[in-house]
């Protein structure tokens, strides 16, 4: 068995450090060996496929963008083959600015949507908190949200002549401090809160309450028990402020509105303008991009730092039901007080926001009682202004995205947990992370460069301003935030599940589907409900790509909105934002419904 | 992985047809169905030479022409265009900036027949790196104003005029306006101006442009908004932020295009629009790629005609009345709509856009870095 050592077929050692020959006139030993190769195939072909996928979507669009900080001439966006001047621009003051108010804005965002994101976790899942299937639905709500409308709606409510002030109410004070640094830290973090709230929720939900009361057991306190908790929780809270880091680094919502209007710029709208201006500046922006991909990093280092070479698999088939702990009555008071005042917060201004807007007759951006109308809507709904077709396109394109985001999601989450997987999980991770912390319109243009190539028509290949390409857009954009979140449920399954599955004479296959899936089927259902409601109103990559005639329905918010007709385009959000609460709905309902019911009883956010 | 391809088939099959421009045919007959292109634009308005329409056209059978646009009316306009033509007219729609970044972004492979938006300083940048037609103007009755857009190297078409950086105001707040934009640094009108900011907004830039020519060039211009800055400036994204901000008093002049001000004006009737001596005409304008292929260019040159004709300047005046149709027609025949006082009564002056467009980056970024922080 040690005949092809000398080798360098693509086969790796096996668990004994041998590699296998093939050759058919060898017989019993050889056919032996055939079958582990092929085994040994399929074992890298999931892998190889998966990352064929991963440099498809991400990698080489991501690649092709960048590429023109230092190479322009490359994609005919500037005469020099190879220049630093882009980098050196990048270094100047405006964009340096831009990015360190972005890493304090991402630190700043990330401790309070852990902290505060941590804690509701923690009371919905493992307390007698009151509303408890309340909250986790309007952490979805939130989730829904648009950043730029959480933005806007407070700036309705707090600004001179805005809503409070037509209540009598000096909220001038108030404005001048949201309009700044602290406005964009505290709308950033309302809007990432659901992030934090659901990577920590399916950490938690998969361990059993066994660690907690031997804790107790052995006489911890609160205190005593969180430090027991949190060190086991460490993969879920590290992966949370990961994502939240990476998300409000790359966050263009605020930056766009918000932030630009209080003169406080961040990397991503630096880099916004540098590819807005005329002629587009790319060498400059891929500087910047540079730069946002590089900071992403500062996560990953200290997640790795901090979980390096330790187990966190907690979820076996034996995990029980977590029992809830009962709070006392002034603390569970205290504790719904603050919940509910949470979410007035976080959902009030934006959702009155919005709603009031679309309600304005004259050219819709100022509040008075006698403006409201319902024109808009019925211009909407009933008119000519064509919402239709944009919906029913961005909503099929959501779906086909969804599911294929799943699946996809699920494989890289494996891929970035299994054990041995160590360099190829960190890359893994660094891509994911990196491509998150890139604006979509970084992505949207890597598209164009791609995958429009004049060598590509000759094959005839001609994706760009397809269908196709669109929908690898979207999944592109919403696959790393898709893996993150499956990454921390994942983690925690251990291997014996799908062991005993195989022990009792399952395929690889069948024993994934009849134990993992049943278990993860919930967290695979808010995932793709998650997918479908960012990509139905998802802006730059439908911008730059898609195929003529087909106006997504973000696009035509957005012509609505940045034109005249500010009414008719927030009319069509809210329109569009019931939709999406409409299919959630609709998905629980049936999921309730069909599921069988060893699956409603898996994992999941709620 | 399986999965996924299997779902990209079906879409690839489900979408292609109709998302893919199919390859160029030849030499296919017109469908009988389908008119010479433009032949009643040029038959009304110019009938002295019938012959001189796009007389090489009629190869476009099949070829989808691609349309990118950020006029308010360009759908009313492409469906309208299809209809007259038979032509297979796609459209994509949308602000100005994502536009040129798709057009910029495929400068190797372009996909784009015709970019249709305002203002001309991008088509002169557009023209310099050769990615224009050159050498085609419909033959239609162009007015003075119209004749006067047209660029020396005819490397795009004019379509229509507004005003950049007109005084937008609220009759009930301000009952005497500026009157020179000198007026506007003064101790009366302090921290009570707004615009947009010309990275983001893109008829904004032939304002500051127009400008800083009237100031005696860039570094004067420079010393005025500077001095504008100093006065209380106020600089926000776009039109809905400068108008919002109108309408809450935080400011009291809005500096922004005619068709928003007079628009605006529609729906609450005390907004008013009023002009300095010199406004800043901004040409609606087509440009046709100059890489397409000849049965591309032959319907992007009927398109241009049929935009012109008096039928296609009835689709562009009724496709968004209170945003983009407010503009002033620039053939003879049509007149602008009602709510626009008369063009020659407004104080006017063109800037040369082969002179301000390859500026447009350089005065862009010098005004985020200093008059918008």
């Amino acid at each position: 068995m040690t005949m092809g050592s000398g080798r360098t077929d693509a086969a790796p050692a096996g668990p004994s450090g041998r590699r296998a020959f093939v050759d058919p006139d060898l017989g019993p030993i050889a056919r032996i060996s055939r079958s582990r190769v092929l085994g040994r195939i399929g074992r890298l072909g999931l892998p190889i496929a998966l990352w064929f996928a991963i440099g498809a979507l991400l990698v080489v669009p991501m690649a092709a963008f960048l590429v023109q900080a230092f190479s322009p001439r490359l994609f005919g966006t500037g005469p020099e083959w190879f220049t630093l001047a882009n980098i050196e621009h990048a270094f100047g003051a405006t964009t340096v600015v831009g990015l360190v108010d972005s890493l304090v804005v991402s630190v700043a965002t990330s401790l309070i949507a852990v902290v505060v994101g941590g804690l509701l976790a923690w009371g919905v899942h493992r307390t007698d908190l009151p509303g408890r299937r309340l909250w986790p639905v309007l952490v979805w709500v939130l989730l829904l949200i648009p950043s730029f409308l959480v933005a806007q709606g407070w700036e309705y409510l707090l600004q001179p002549g805005g809503v409070l002030s037509q209540f009598g109410l000096d909220t001038s004070a108030l404005f001048t401090a949201f309009y700044g640094p602290l406005g964009v830290v505290f709308v950033l973090s309302m809007t990432a809160l659901p992030f934090a709230y659901i990577t920590i929720s399916a950490a938690l939900l998969n361990l059993g309450s066994e660690f907690e009361e031997a804790a107790r057991v052995h006489g911890a306190g609160p205190v005593g028990t969180a430090r027991i908790m949190i060190p086991i929780l460490a993969p879920g809270l590290l992966s949370a402020a990961a994502i939240v880091f990476a998300e409000t680094m790359s966050d263009f919502g605020v930056a766009s509105t918000l932030a630009a209007s209080a003169h406080f710029p961040v990397a991503t709208y630096v880099l916004f303008e540098a590819i807005n201006n005329n002629p587009a500046d790319f060498g400059l922006a891929a500087a910047i991009g540079w730069l946002l991909v590089a900071s992403a990093a500062i996560p990953i280092l200290v997640q790795a730092w901090a979980l390096r070479g330790r187990t966190f698999a907690v979820v076996s088939g034996r995990t029980r039901i977590p029992a809830r702990t009962r709070l006392r009555p002034t603390t569970r008071t205290i504790a719904t007080i603050a919940t509910a005042v949470l979410f007035v917060i976080a959902l009030g201004a934006p959702v009155l926001g919005a709603v009031v807007a679309s309600l304005l007759k004259d050219f819709g951006t100022s509040f008075s009682f006698q403006a409201l109308t319902f024109e808009s809507y019925r211009q909407v709904l009933a008119g000519d202004l064509g919402l239709a077709d944009p919906l029913i396109f961005s909503t099929s394109l959501a779906v086909i995205a969804a599911v294929v985001t799943v699946v996809l999601g699920l494989a890289v989450a494996r891929l970035l947990t299994s054990r041995g997987g160590g360099r190829v999980g960190r890359i893994t991770d660094l891509v994911l992370l990196g491509s998150v912390a890139l604006p979509g319109i970084v992505l949207a243009a890597g598209y164009i460069f791609a995958y429009n190539l004049p060598g590509l028509t000759n094959l005839g290949l001609d994706l760009y301003e397809t269908t196709p390409l669109l929908i690898m857009g979207y999944v592109a954009t919403a696959l790393p935030q898709q893996a993150r979140l499956m990454v921390g449920p994942v983690s925690q399954l251990q291997e014996s599940l799908v062991l005993a599955a195989r022990v009792h004479g399952s395929s690889a296959l069948a024993a994934w589907g009849r134990t993992v899936v049943p278990v993860l089927s919930r967290v695979l259902l808010w995932g793709a409900l998650l997918t479908f409601a960012k990509t139905l109103l998802e802006l730059p990559v439908s911008q730059l790509l898609y195929p003529p005639g087909s106006r997504p329905v973000s696009v035509a918010i957005n012509l609505y909105v940045s034109g005249l007709h500010y009414d008719t385009g927030t009319a069509m959000t809210v329109v569009a934002l019931v939709e999406e609460f409409a299919v959630i709905v609709i998905a629980l309902g049936l999921f309730r419904l069909l599921a069988p019911r060893g699956w409603r009883r898996g994992l999941g956010p709620t | 992985m399986p999965t996924l391809i299997a779902v990209f088939a079906i879409v690839a099959g489900a979408c292609s047809a109709s998302a893919t421009p199919s390859p160029v045919p030849t030499a296919t007959a017109a469908p009988p169905t389908a008119p010479p292109p433009a032949t009643a634009a040029h038959a009304a308005t110019a009938p002295s030479t019938p012959s001189a329409a796009p007389s090489a056209a009629p190869s476009y059978a099949n070829v989808p022409l691609i349309v990118y646009s950020a006029q308010g009316y360009d759908s009313a306009v492409v469906k309208a265009f299809q209809a007259a033509t038979g032509i297979p007219t796609q459209l994509v729609d949308d602000s100005t900036g994502p536009l040129l970044v798709r057009i910029q972004a495929e400068a190797n492979n372009p996909k784009w027949g015709v970019l249709w938006v305002d203002g001309a300083e991008a088509f002169a940048a557009l023209d310099k790196q050769g990615m224009l037609l050159r050498g085609y103007e419909p033959n239609v009755p162009f007015n003075a104003v119209g004749r006067s857009l047209i660029p020396a190297d005819t490397s795009y078409i004019p379509t229509g005029v507004t005003m950049a950086g007109t005084l937008v105001y609220d009759s009930k707040v301000v009952t005497a306006p500026p009157t020179s934009w000198n007026d506007l640094l003064t101790a009366p009108w302090k921290n009570a101006v707004g615009m947009n900011n010309p990275s983001v907004s893109g008829p904004t830039y032939p304002f500051v442009a127009g400008l800083m020519n009237y100031a005696g060039g860039v570094s004067q211009g420079e010393a005025f908004f500077t001095k504008l800055k100093a006065n209380g400036l106020k600089v926000n994204n776009t039109n809905p932020d400068t108008l919002h901000e109108l309408e809450t008093k935080q400011i009291r002049i809005a500096l922004i295009q005619s068709s928003a001000g007079i628009g605006a004006g529609i729906a609450n009737p005390s907004i008013k629009t009023a002009f300095i001596d010199p406004s800043t005409p901004i040409p609606g304008v087509i440009g046709i790629d100059a890489k397409a292929s000849p049965a591309v260019i032959a319907e992007a040159k009927a398109f241009a005609a049929y935009v012109l004709s008096p039928a296609g300047q009835k689709v562009m005046q009724g496709g968004d009345p209170t945003g983009d149709s407010l503009y002033w027609p620039i053939v003879d025949g049509v007149s602008a709509l009602p709510q626009l006082p008369v063009l020659s009564t407004v104080p006017a002056k063109a800037i040369d856009p082969y002179t301000w467009g390859p500026l447009e980056s350089t005065i862009n970024r010098w005004f985020s870095d200093t008059i918008v922080p």
